[in-house]
Order: structure tokens, then C-alpha cells, then sequence
């Protein structure tokens, strides 16, 4: 028991020794600047020495003083770090304002160790609560990602309601295994699954092609966390940082903290914001005349009738016109004694989509409490539940044309589609489906319920003068239900059995998946007497993943019922996921006198998931901090104020996909009996987690006292044992196997300049802009080139081949011409421009993202081409010889000549991602009115991607037909169109 | 202390346990059956299962080929709204070597093979009590099957050669010539022969409604020479025609539609009719040829294998007035061999050196679709000619037309609507065979 014995020697001294010393009191009180609120827990500390003492619940403090002057140094985390002279025993009150360089923020470092950012050699992304959603909500938690962090290439795949998009960090890390990083959010391993509803294939026939992705673009689940609720997302972009996650951190890891309650007043957060959103670029229509109606359809005099009855109508804006009602509610509660903290955050999204009868609703309710069981003893407990619902529509590609896009691609102004009174619609004249009726009668919802909690338990074993030993726990569950419901009725057009339907579909998809997660470290810290730190780390690690999806989809369906069972043919598919992992984790940091900052690691991970279940697999990593400022020589008094090179290597993996391993027969029926069937794919016994070492070289400076601060980071990630579901010979009766074959390497840098550009008086202006761009080659491949993520050469699609870029678009360019380069979805460069303005109590602030470059695969247009109706038939851009209209020249000159050039588009954007003006309301007012029941009040505008430019002929370069999965984005064909949003908030604290 | 005490217990528990889970277990597929359960050892149990299998991959993309097949032909076009190339790649005969009409036909024919390799590999290594009977029954029945699967792949790929050997997906054989596959496939035929005819009267599998009349041991053999004559008749081979022609389910006054047939339902994993399109649609539509419609006889019956539409489609220049109507529900069966062709063959067989009996076969054709006899001269020439006509209205959308135009080098006499368009000799072997 000598550490119990230590421990009380060590309370003892902390508690009484500064009472019993002889010096003089200095005390006063410490004031949060935004709110005026006393702010607890500020560190008060003697500069030069370890006495020091912490803010109670009013903000108070005293601390005993031997020898005036001193230096008092006021820090709290999250806040501008102030330094004051004391040359008496008196009373002093200190304002702490937010930091706005983000300087003293600590981030991660190891599982279960922390680093101050000034300290840290890797290139760490943070994004805070209010970079988050402060200007304007965004819809879904990834969504408000984008253009807010160097290195990433975040992108919607459609503007369907309820989420869908892709999070790639520094270029594209897994050609076939996962390349969206992992999420974990308060320790707890967060799902992001896109799991893609039974039904909508038996209905499109979209993998019946040529393409066997089910095309229908499903949500991913990472869109049930409430952004609300978060209070700072730290993004370990590659491996270099990520090594930490082992073999689940290739793809780079987005860590998330959710907001904890404070200790003192219960403070009582309401804010509503209302709004509407629009859609943000229709396509027009072709200049239609009877003459024109004529010559394309022989249907002139039909044109002509209608225009007299005036029943000519544009259909796009039929369907895609609408306004759509948004309602976003939160309310939140915080407050408890320093020993029990709490935090409340209920939540409920409503958003109506462009197009009737799709939207999204979210409710969330999250319960965070903490608990200090001794000041040794501290226990942490997260909760969420999430209620959601989507309705997404029926879009995207097709080969029935009954999905709305295709149709509208066949609908002429002068069709008749409207129902009647009675609500019988007309079947479309040049179309298998009627647009009007498919939207007004058919369901496509995803409902999602998921519970999250998690919790960390953290004892100090043993505080000792130079050394102290923690024990860190922590355990997390993610737990859901989706279902998807699929109903399209017998009533449509291509549901009928005179025009070859399946007289009502009916499909129900329930996913069951469980999360669960367990760790335990011991960290040692041991600091010498000339200032040698060092902090050692070991733990172990479990992680297990459970999924089960059971897909129904009944057909011909009894009357105008949607049971299963309520019809006369059912198939059933189920898939399964069981995968356990089990790792160690050691860690050593070294940090002297905050000068040279040096960390060596290593994670061993096996899996279930592997070959030989129980080998384990190594990922190091080593990284350099050089804070050069903090050495003598720098000087005081220099431009350069702080400078720190930095270089970090780190190894990190990707598993294969669960299966596999495995070759499995799949299912197949004939005449009653049951049969089985070889897949598509031939497993591979053999197959390992593909490999990442990422080098990261880099230097962050202020200037000026750090009201400029630069960060430039080089990086280098070489993937080798790619996971490839590489092409077999398709006489061997397979399509695909898997196989570890090839390297491929992402170079990039990044630069990021944040500048505190004007504060004096009552005007301040914070900007920053950043710039990145990233480069990608196949260093090694040994399975022969292989096209993925598209249609055919005629078409455009992704080539994978040795030498080349990873993301090059190749395809033919005449009758019998080889294959060429036409393109690359690697954007050139990303370039954000963020600022924010404060004048009196009004808050301006903006956010411009740039893509350069990039290309994507349009087929959207040739599709309306070939029903006639491209707002830019007529129009003579794409013939070089400018005599063909581009309508017939993407058909005749292009897929029909074996031509992919038109359709591979550049995808550049200019826009504005968000844009927020707010104003508080001076405290003054508020005593007046409220008589202090209010203490802030805060109103404001603010509108999601008010102003787009971009030159490409689609609703929006930012588009993918087969969802987020590896490279297949960019791919165009008639998506759910993307949506700007207007927005007012009321914002009060209680 | 006592506290403390309760912690350190906590803290060991948590230990323990997280060492304790140091093991991992299971590493299991989860989703179905290793393919390796059927090549190690061909179970009693797994055997209808596996050719439940078999029959049922027989049937996938058969659509693609068929209409890939037939707009060569120029029987008919399909045209869809989601994919242009039915009337791009397809009509202009500008093939390419990745795109889904090259690929689907050759991977899900070769995955049929597949099918049977697995099942040939666990037969031989069967610990199942099967009669030397059942074991001639399960084998002759798959290599007829495989050597049909083989004849779909070769009549798409003519010159440019098949590949036979495909039982080691490490280890391939190599592309054979049209020759040397079609010789292959008879050889193949041949031994199926003699073991069905050693097979006992009953096998120890379910074979499809498809199959009925067909689905014993002797019935089985009489399908199996029939797929002969039509191989021997692709090689020129007509006497063996003929001797094969005697052993089948030829029948000149019988039901021209009997013989073995794919079937479908809409039950569970089970397929509709890939085939089957309802009248008048917009979208996806199978519209005759013109020249179909032209020169059709007058009073042919099989003239009403197309009805017209009520208004007529147009893609990208091209024009259809009559919808193809062979299948007149989703559940409707496609044929894989039928007497009609038989009889067909038989008249070919005999066209050089037994014009009367060509004649007579030829008239047991027209009469049973309401045409006189054959009035023309009986030349071998003309004969080819009536014959051609005869197979090109009775084997309508079967995917026959292409293949006899090309084995009798007529090719260039098919239509071509537009200026762009070409019939193609032959379909490339997919890319990823990397030949």
C-alpha cells in the first residue's frame, strides 16, 4: 500500500502545503469573455513553478505568493492562455477570451495520451463546435466537413435527403477494401455503413447491366449523429497520426468529442432555426416549337394543341421545384457540482426535400454526465439515442426507365401527366413510367433507431513529484435497426402486368448491427530534474463488429397491401458480419523542456478477419517535434515568433472485406428447387490487410506575436498489398478475385494561413485560407489493367494501371482507337477562404471552397439526349468543326462512334459553402428586458451553398451514381439534384 | 482504503478479462457454402442442389445473348432508355472487347461450367454410396449440358476460339479455334451418349419441368443427340446429322414446339422470363426488323410471332412498327431445342443428296403453319435458300439467324438500315482473358 501512502502524502501536499506556507494571498476571479459567465476550472499558476491552483464555481481562486513580482499564468482549455505581473497581495479579475489560433488546444497522440498542439509533429486536423455548425447548420455531420479541413475531398452523391457522401483523406488509400476513415466518437467505434435497401434493384434493373453496383445510393449512417451535440472533431488525416487505430486506420480516423457538462449554473441552451431549401441549378429545357416537336417526335400539332390549352408544362421544375420546409429545434442543458457534471442535448431536424414526398427527420437525445469519484477516481458516461427517417425517392441510374430522372429525360412539355379528379394518372406517352405518379405514390424510406454510449474510467494510481501512473478504461457500444421500407404500388405504370409490371412490389430491409469496443492502458509519466518528460504508454485493445442484414421483397401484391406476406412471391437474402479484433498498443514520448518532442510506437492487431486468425500484424510509427523558438538562441524578440519543423512516419492498415477468404456458392431457385451457384468472386485464403506507411514532413510558425500563423505539411503515403478485387479470367467461371497485388503512392501538400487580420475597439476580423492538392500513381501493379466505376470504354471508366495516376478516366475515342487518358477525378488543387467578422455585437462570417479540376463521368446528359430533351440539344458547343448540335453530336459523334470525350466533364466548383450573419443582443438590453433570466440572445441569417459556379452541364459537379465506396465517385447519371438552403435562427441561453 | 481496494479488483477484473479475450475464435464465411463442399466430395444431399444450380446459371444473361444475337440477325432491335448501346455498339457491329454484351454471355456461360467442373471434381471424388448407374446418369447429363454451355460460347465467338479447358482457374487451357471447339463439343456429346445409355432407367436428381418427357436416362439421350445433329449440322458433318437426327425426338407429324425448354417463375430466388416485354412499351422495347414483317408469306402463322404496335418507336434513326410477341408472360419457358429445328435439320442434311426427303421435311414445316407446299426448284442452291427462309420464321428470335447466315457466308446479304451500322463475324474475346 505504499502508493495508497504516497497518494495521501501527495493529496496532502497539494491540499494543505500552500495553506501552511507564510506568503501573502493574491485572489480574484476569472470571467469567460464570450458570455461573461465566471469561468471554473482555470488553471492559476506561479510562472516558473508548480504552485498553482484552479477556479472554483464562481471563477474564484487564491493562491498564496512567496516573493513579488510574480507572474500569474491564467490558462483554461480552449482559451487564450494570459500571463499577468503581480507586484502585491490584491485582488485581480482576469478575462479569458476563446482562442482563435487553436494553440492551447491539446490533441491526440496515442489512445490514451493527449499533446499540446504546439507540441505535436503531426499535421492534426481540429475542427471546433462552432467551425462546425456555428456559421449554418449543415444537414449530416460529414457534410459539415467539407472545405473546413486541409486534405480532404469531401463530396455529396446526391442531394437526396438524409445524407450520402464520401470523406477521402489525402487521396485515395484502397482501391477495393474501405477508403472512408473511421469514425470513433468518445472512444465508442461508430458504424458507417451504406447499406443499400432490397426492392429498388428489382424494380430499376440498375445492376442487370453493365454494371453490377445496385446504383441506388444509400445513406451512410455517420448521418445520425447530431452535429449539434459535438464539441470538436480532431481528423488524423494518413497513417503518420492514425497508426494508433492499427488496421483499422488507413483510411485516416475522425475523432469526435461530444460536449461535457460544466460545473456551476445550470445553463440552459434553446435554439430554433427555420428555413427552406431550393434547388440549386435545373437544366432548362430544350427550346421546343411545333416545328421543332415535329421534326423530332412528328408530334407538332400535339405541341401546338397544348400550347393553345396552355397545358404545356416544365416538368423538371414540376418535380424538382419545390421549397422545401426546414425546422431545426435543439435544446440543451449543462451545468453540476465540480464532482458530478452533466449534459443534455435533445434535438429534432425536420427537412423536406426539393421533390414531394422525400425528406429527412432526425430526433436525437445524448445524456453525458461525469463523475469524480475521488480526485483519483474519474468516470465519464456518454449516451445517444437517434430516431431517423429518410425518404430519398427513386433515382439514379436505371434500366427500366421508371426511376424519376430517366423519365423526366423522356418527358416532353406537352405530355399529359397529371391526375384527375378521382386520382387516376395518365400512363406517359414516351415513357415506361409517369414521373408525377411514381413521386406521388411510391416510398423509399430508410429509418434509423441507434443507440450509442460509452464510457471511460480513469484512476491515478500513483502521483509522485516526478512521476505519476495512470489506468485508463474505456468501453463503448454502437447499437441499430434500420430498416428500409420499399413500396411501389400496383397502381404505377410499370407495376401494372399489361405493360410487363410485377403488380406491386413491396420490400422491407432490416439491419441489425452492434458495435462494441474495449480498451485498457497504463500511462506512466516520468519528467527528470532538468525537464526531461517522459510519458510511456501500454494497453490492449478489443473490437467487435456484428452485422446482419435480412432483405424481403415481396411481389404481386394482394389489393393495395404492403405486408410481406400479402402477396404471392417472396425472396428473402440475408448477409451476415461477425469480426473481432484484438490488439496491443505501446507508446513512449519523450518531450524535453518543450524544445525536442519525440514519440515511438507500435500497435499489434489480429483479426478474425484474417487469414490466420490469430497472427498478429505490426504497424510502428515515429515521429519528431522540434519547437526551434523555445531554444535560447531564438530570441525573444523575432518576426518569427514560433516555429517548429516537424517529420512523423507511421504504418497503418486496411482489413479485406469480410468474406473474403471465402469462396461461397450463392443461392439460386429453378422450377421450386433450391440451387447453388458459384459467385462472382473467387475468395482468397490467403489475403492480408493491405499495408500504409505515411511520411509526413512539415513546419508550423506564428508571426507577429502568432496573430499569423502558417502550417505547411508535405506528405508521402505508399499503400502497399493493395486489397484488389482484381479481374480472373471470366472462363474461369469467376468474374473477380481477391488478391493482394500493388503499390500505390499519394503525395500532397498542404497549407493552411490563419491571420487575426484586425481587433481593436469593436472591430475584429479573423480570415484564414488554405490551400491543398494531392497526386496519386500506381507505383506497382501485378494483375493486368483493370477498369472499375463506369460503363464501358465508350463511355469513360476508371483504368487502374501501373504508372498512371489512381483515379485516371480512360475510354476510346473513335471506332477502333485505342485507349486513351481522358480525364482524372483527382481535383488539381482544393483552396478554402474562411472568414469572419465581429463589429459590436454582429457576426459575419463565410466559407468559399474551391475545387479545381477533377473530372467526372456525365451520362446524364446523353441520356436526355437520347429522349430528345437536353435543355442544350441545340446548342453548338461540343463539335469542333461547330456544325453539329451537341444533342446529336454526344450520340452520333460520341457513344455511338465509340467516343467517351463528351462525356467526361470537368467538375471544378467555386462556392459558397456557408455563409451566417448573426446578432446578440447587448447584456444590457437583455437585464432590461429578461431581468435576467436571459443572459444571451443571439438572432441571425445564415444559407448553405447560397452562390455555385461551375461550367459543368449537370445539377452539380458533386455527384456520385455508385455511393461513396472507393473510386467510383464522379460517376453522373440523373441523380437526386443537390439543394442550396436559407436559414434563420433564434439562439437564447438561460 | 477500502476504496481503493475495490478499485484495484476493478482494475484486475478489467485485466483479466481483456487478456482472457487474447484468443481469437471463429473465422467463419458466414454467407453460404465453400465451393470446395461440392469438388471434395459430391454428397447424395448436395447433389439436386448442385444441379438445381447448374440449370438455373443456364439461364443467366441468356437475354443478353439471345438479343445481341438476334439484332445481328437482324430479326429484331431492343432498345432501352438506360443503355443506348442496343443501338449504338450493337447495330454498328463496333464491338467492344469490356462492355457487358461481350462479357455477360461469356462469364455466366463460363460460370455454368463452372457449376458442372465443381460438381465432375466431386463426382470423382464422391465418398457417396451412387450406383455405377447414377454416376453414368449425373455425368452424362452434365457433359451434355457442358457441351451445350460450350456451343453458346463458340457460336458467339466463332474465329476468334473458345477456351475448353477451364477446371483450374490457376491454370487455364488455351483458346481452341471454331474447329477444333466444335469438334470438342461432339466429342463431348458423344461420350454423354454412351453414358446415359448406362444410366439405368432413373436419375438420381430433379431435373426441371423444362425437361419433362426428357427427364429419364433414355429420354435424356434423345435430347443429347438431338444437340448433336444441330453440332454435327454446324460442321457440315450431315450423314452423322442424319444417324443422330434418327436417335433424337424428331418426330415430322408431331408437335413442332415439343422438346427441352429453360423455365422461369417470379417465386423467391427464382427469375422471370428475361425475354418477356409487354406490348407497346416505350422504354425497353423488342421491335421486329422490317424486313420481317415484309417478307413474311402470307397466311404463315409464325408471322404472329411480332404484332403490331399502336404507334411506332424510333431510336437514333431506326424504326419499329411491330413488337416481338414470342413470349406472352414473364413465366413463359424459352426453348433450348426443339423438334421444329430438328425436322429443319433434317431437310438441310438431306438438301444435296436427298432432295425429296428435304422437300418433304421442309412441307411438314409450311404445312404446319399454314403454308402450301414447297413449289420452288429443288436445286441445292434454292433449297439452302427455302431453308434458310423455313429456319429464319421458325427459329424466330432463338438466336439462330446470325449463325446460319454466317456458316452458309451470307452474311453481307443481312440489312443495314442506317449507314452506319454492320454485322460483326463475330463477338471479341473479353479483355480480361488478356489474349
Amino acid at each position: 500500500m505504499n502508493y495508497t501512502f504516497s497518494l495521501k502524502v501527495f493529496l496532502f501536499s497539494i491540499i494543505f502545503i500552500p495553506l501552511l506556507s507564510f506568503g501573502q494571498q493574491v485572489t480574484g476571479k476569472v470571467i469567460e469573455g464570450a458570455t461573461n459567465q465566471p469561468l471554473l476550472g482555470a488553471n492559476v499558476i506561479i510562472k516558473g513553478t508548480a504552485t498553482g491552483t484552479v477556479t472554483d464555481f464562481d471563477g474564484r481562486f487564491s493562491i498564496n505568493v512567496e516573493n513579488f513580482p510574480v507572474t500569474l499564468v491564467f490558462s483554461s482549455l480552449g482559451f487564450e492562455t494570459v500571463e499577468v505581473v503581480v507586484s502585491e497581495a490584491k485582488e485581480i479579475n482576469v478575462t479569458l477570451q476563446e482562442s482563435a489560433t487553436g494553440l492551447d488546444e491539446v490533441i491526440i497522440s496515442g489512445l490514451a495520451s493527449t499533446v499540446k498542439r504546439t507540441n505535436a509533429a503531426n499535421s492534426v486536423a481540429t475542427v471546433s463546435a462552432e467551425d462546425l455548425a456555428g456559421t449554418t447548420p449543415a444537414q449530416t455531420l460529414d457534410g459539415a466537413l467539407a472545405g473546413k479541413f486541409t486534405g480532404a475531398l469531401v463530396s455529396a452523391n446526391s442531394g437526396a435527403p438524409g445524407g450520402g457522401l464520401s470523406v477521402k483523406l489525402r487521396g485515395i488509400t484502397s482501391i477495393n477494401g474501405n477508403s472512408q476513415p473511421l469514425y470513433i466518437i468518445d472512444g465508442v467505434y461508430i458504424d458507417n455503413s451504406s447499406i443499400a435497401s432490397g426492392g429498388i434493384n428489382t424494380v430499376s434493373g440498375a445492376a442487370t447491366g453493365g454494371n453490377p453496383s445496385s446504383q441506388d445510393n444509400a445513406t451512410n449512417r455517420i448521418a445520425d449523429i447530431n452535429p449539434d451535440d459535438i464539441e470538436n472533431i480532431e481528423i488524423l488525416k494518413g497513417a503518420s497520426a492514425s497508426a494508433i487505430y492499427g488496421s483499422r486506420g488507413a483510411a485516416g480516423v475522425i475523432i469526435i468529442t461530444t460536449k461535457k457538462g460544466k460545473a456551476g449554473k445550470t445553463r440552459l441552451n434553446f435554439s430554433q432555426g427555420v428555413g427552406f431549401n431550393e434547388v440549386i441549378n435545373l437544366q432548362g429545357q430544350r427550346n421546343w416549337t411545333a416545328a421543332l416537336a415535329e421534326s423530332v417526335y412528328g408530334e407538332g400539332a400535339l405541341y401546338t394543341a397544348a400550347l393553345n390549352n396552355g397545358t404545356l408544362r416544365d416538368y423538371e421544375k414540376e418535380v424538382f421545384g419545390e421549397k422545401g420546409f426546414i425546422s431545426n429545434t435543439s435544446v440543451s442543458m449543462s451545468g453540476g457540482s465540480e464532482k458530478t457534471k452533466f449534459y443534455v442535448g435533445l434535438s429534432r431536424n425536420q427537412e423536406d426535400g426539393i421533390v414531394k414526398r422525400t425528406g429527412y427527420e432526425k430526433t436525437s437525445l445524448r445524456l453525458n454526465a461525469d463523475h469524480n469519484f475521488t480526485d483519483n477516481i474519474k468516470l465519464a458516461v456518454t449516451t445517444n439515442y437517434i430516431d431517423s427517417s429518410a425518404d430519398r425517392g427513386f433515382f439514379n441510374n436505371d434500366n427500366t426507365g421508371a426511376t424519376l430522372g430517366v423519365a423526366l429525360t423522356n418527358t416532353r412539355p406537352w405530355d399529359y401527366l397529371l391526375p384527375d379528379e378521382n386520382g387516376n394518372y395518365p400512363d406517359h406517352p414516351n415513357n415506361s413510367s409517369n414521373p408525377l405518379q411514381t413521386r406521388d405514390l411510391m416510398t423509399n424510406n430508410e429509418s434509423t433507431q441507434r443507440f450509442i454510449t460509452g464510457g471511460t474510467l480513469d484512476i491515478n494510481l500513483y502521483r509522485g513529484d516526478k512521476s505519476d501512473l495512470k489506468f485508463v478504461a474505456k468501453a463503448g457500444a454502437d447499437h441499430y435497426t434500420l430498416t428500409g421500407t420499399v413500396i411501389f404500388p400496383k397502381e404505377l405504370q410499370f407495376m401494372r402486368p399489361d405493360n410487363g409490371g410485377l403488380n406491386g412490389v413491396s420490400a422491407v430491409s432490416t439491419t441489425t448491427n452492434t458495435n462494441t469496443n474495449y480498451s485498457a492502458f497504463l500511462v506512466h509519466n516520468y519528467t527528470t530534474d532538468n525537464n526531461l518528460n517522459f510519458t510511456t504508454q501500454v494497453g490492449l485493445t478489443n473490437e467487435q463488429f456484428s452485422q446482419n442484414v435480412i432483405r424481403v421483397v415481396a411481389s404481386d401484391l394482394i389489393a393495395s397491401e404492403t405486408n410481406l406476406d400479402q402477396a404471392s412471391n417472396q425472396t428473402v437474402n440475408q448477409f451476415r458480419l461477425e469480426q473481432e479484433d484484438f490488439g496491443f498498443y505501446v507508446q513512449e514520448s519523450i518531450n524535453y523542456q518543450d524544445k525536442l518532442i519525440g514519440t515511438l510506437g507500435i500497435r499489434g492487431d489480429k483479426s478474425t478477419n484474417n487469414g490466420d486468425i490469430n497472427e498478429f500484424f505490426y504497424y510502428p510509427k515515429a515521429s519528431l517535434a522540434v519547437n526551434l523558438h523555445n531554444f535560447d538562441f531564438w530570441g525573444d524578440i523575432n518576426v518569427i515568433n514560433r516555429f517548429k519543423p516537424r517529420i512523423a512516419y507511421g504504418e497503418a492498415g486496411t482489413f479485406a472485406a469480410f468474406g473474403s477468404l471465402y469462396t461461397v456458392y450463392g443461392s439460386s431457385s429453378i422450377d421450386g428447387n433450391v440451387g447453388i451457384s458459384v459467385p462472382s468472386t473467387r475468395g482468397n485464403p490467403a489475403i492480408t490487410p493491405e499495408r500504409q506507411g505515411e511520411l509526413e514532413l512539415g513546419f508550423d510558425a506564428g508571426l507577429l506575436d502568432n496573430k499569423i500563423s502558417l502550417e505547411f505539411t508535405y506528405y508521402k503515403k505508399t499503400v502497399d498489398d493493395l486489397l484488389l478485387r482484381a479481374n480472373i479470367e471470366p472462363s474461369t467461371g469467376y468474374s473477380f478475385q481477391w488478391v493482394n497485388a500493388g503499390s500505390l503512392e499519394n503525395r500532397g501538400i498542404e497549407i493552411g494561413l490563419n491571420v487575426a487580420a484586425f481587433d481593436k475597439g469593436d472591430f475584429k476580423w479573423d480570415t484564414g485560407i488554405s490551400w491543398f492538392k494531392n497526386e496519386s500513381e500506381m507505383t506497382e501493379l501485378n494483375v493486368p489493367t483493370f477498369n472499375l466505376g463506369g460503363f464501358g470504354n465508350s463511355l469513360g471508366q476508371f483504368q487502374i494501371e501501373e504508372g498512371k495516376s489512381v483515379t485516371q478516366i480512360v475510354g476510346t475515342t473513335g471506332p477502333g482507337t485505342p485507349v486513351s487518358v481522358l480525364g482524372d477525378a483527382e481535383p488539381d488543387f482544393q483552396m478554402t477562404f474562411n472568414n469572419r467578422f465581429e463589429y459590436k455585437n454582429f457576426t459575419l462570417s463565410f466559407l468559399w471552397h474551391w475545387k479545381k479540376g477533377g473530372d467526372n463521368i456525365n451520362l446524364s446528359t446523353l441520356l436526355s439526349d437520347f429522349g430528345g430533351t437536353s435543355a442544350d440539344f441545340d446548342d453548338i458547343t461540343l463539335d469542333p468543326n461547330g456544325v453539329i448540335p451537341n444533342g446529336e453530336y454526344r450520340v452520333n459523334n460520341g457513344i455511338f462512334a465509340g467516343n467517351a470525350t463528351p462525356f467526361v466533364e470537368d467538375a471544378s466548383y467555386l462556392r459558397l459553402r456557408e455563409i451566417g450573419l448573426y446578432y446578440s443582443l447587448p447584456t444590457s438590453t437583455l437585464d432590461q428586458v429578461f431581468k435576467g433570466v436571459v443572459s444571451s440572445l443571439k438572432i441571425g441569417v445564415s444559407g448553405n451553398n447560397l452562390i455555385n459556379i461551375f461550367d459543368y452541364n449537370g445539377y452539380d459537379p458533386e455527384v456520385s451514381n455508385f455511393g461513396g465506396t472507393g473510386l467510383s465517385t464522379g460517376v453522373d447519371v440523373m441523380p437526386f439534384p443537390s439543394s442550396k438552403r436559407y436559414m434563420f435562427h433564434l439562439s437564447a441561453q438561460f | 482504503m477500502k476504496i481503493i481496494k475495490k478499485y484495484y479488483f476493478i482494475l484486475l477484473a478489467i485485466s483479466v478479462t481483456a487478456f482472457t479475450s487474447c484468443e481469437l475464435e471463429g473465422g467463419e464465411s458466414l454467407n453460404g457454402a465453400s465451393t470446395n463442399s461440392i469438388s471434395d466430395d459430391l454428397s447424395r444431399g448436395e447433389l439436386p442442389q448442385a444441379m438445381s444450380g447448374v440449370l438455373s446459371d443456364m439461364r443467366n444473361r441468356l437475354n443478353t445473348q439471345v438479343d445481341v444475337q438476334s439484332i445481328f440477325g437482324r430479326e429484331y432491335y431492343y432498345w432501352t432508355s438506360s443503355d443506348p448501346r442496343f443501338e449504338g455498339d450493337v447495330v454498328t457491329g463496333n464491338l467492344d472487347n469490356n462492355t457487358f454484351y461481350t462479357t455477360s454471355p461469356w462469364g455466366s456461360r463460363y460460370a455454368a461450367i463452372k457449376d458442372i467442373n465443381l460438381m465432375l471434381q466431386g463426382l470423382d471424388n464422391t465418398t457417396a454410396d451412387f450406383s455405377a448407374e447414377e454416376i453414368n446418369g449425373i455425368r452424362g447429363v452434365l457433359n451434355t449440358l457442358k457441351a451445350h454451355e460450350f456451343l453458346m460460347v463458340a457460336n458467339n465467338q466463332y474465329t476468334n476460339g473458345i477456351r475448353l479447358d477451364t477446371s483450374d482457374p490457376d491454370n487455364l487451357g488455351p483458346f481452341v479455334t471454331h474447329d477444333e471447339a466444335l469438334a470438342h463439343i461432339n466429342d463431348l456429346l458423344t461420350t454423354a451418349a454412351t453414358d446415359l445409355a448406362n444410366a439405368g432407367s432413373s436419375f438420381p436428381f430433379a431435373l426441371t419441368s423444362g425437361y419433362s418427357g426428357f427427364d429419364t436416362p433414355s429420354g435424356f439421350l434423345e435430347f443429347n443427340k438431338g444437340l448433336n445433329a444441330r453440332v454435327e449440322a454446324y460442321r457440315g458433318n450431315y450423314s452423322n446429322v442424319l444417324s443422330l437426327l434418327d436417335d433424337s425426338f424428331m418426330d415430322m407429324t408431331g408437335n413442332l414446339n415439343d422438346g427441352v425448354y429453360h423455365t422461369f417463375s417470379l417465386a423467391g430466388a427464382d427469375i422471370p422470363n428475361p425475354l418477356y416485354l409487354a406490348l407497346n412499351q416505350t422504354s425497353n422495347v423488342r421491335v421486329a426488323h422490317s424486313s420481317f414483317v415484309d417478307d413474311a408469306l402470307p397466311n404463315d402463322s409464325r408471322a404472329n410471332k411480332v404484332v403490331e404496335r399502336e404507334s411506332s418507336v424510333e431510336a437514333s434513326g431506326l424504326v419499329g412498327t411491330h413488337d416481338v410477341f414470342i413470349y406472352q408472360s414473364n413465366v413463359d419457358v424459352i426453348p433450348i431445342l426443339r423438334n421444329e429445328e430438328l425436322v429443319l435439320l433434317y431437310a438441310e442434311a438431306n438438301m444435296a443428296s436427298n432432295p425429296v426427303d428435304a422437300v418433304m421435311a421442309i412441307n411438314a414445316i409450311r404445312n404446319a403453319v399454314g403454308l402450301g407446299d414447297y413449289s420452288g426448284a429443288v436445286t441445292p442452291d434454292a433449297l439452302e435458300d427455302e431453308i434458310l427462309f423455313q429456319r429464319r420464321y421458325s427459329l424466330f428470335g432463338e438466336g439462330h439467324r446470325w449463325v446460319d447466315m454466317r456458316r452458309f457466308g451470307r452474311l453481307d446479304e443481312l440489312p443495314n438500315d442506317r449507314s452506319t451500322d454492320a454485322v460483326p463475324v463475330a463477338v471479341p474475346i473479353p479483355a480480361n482473358e488478356n489474349q
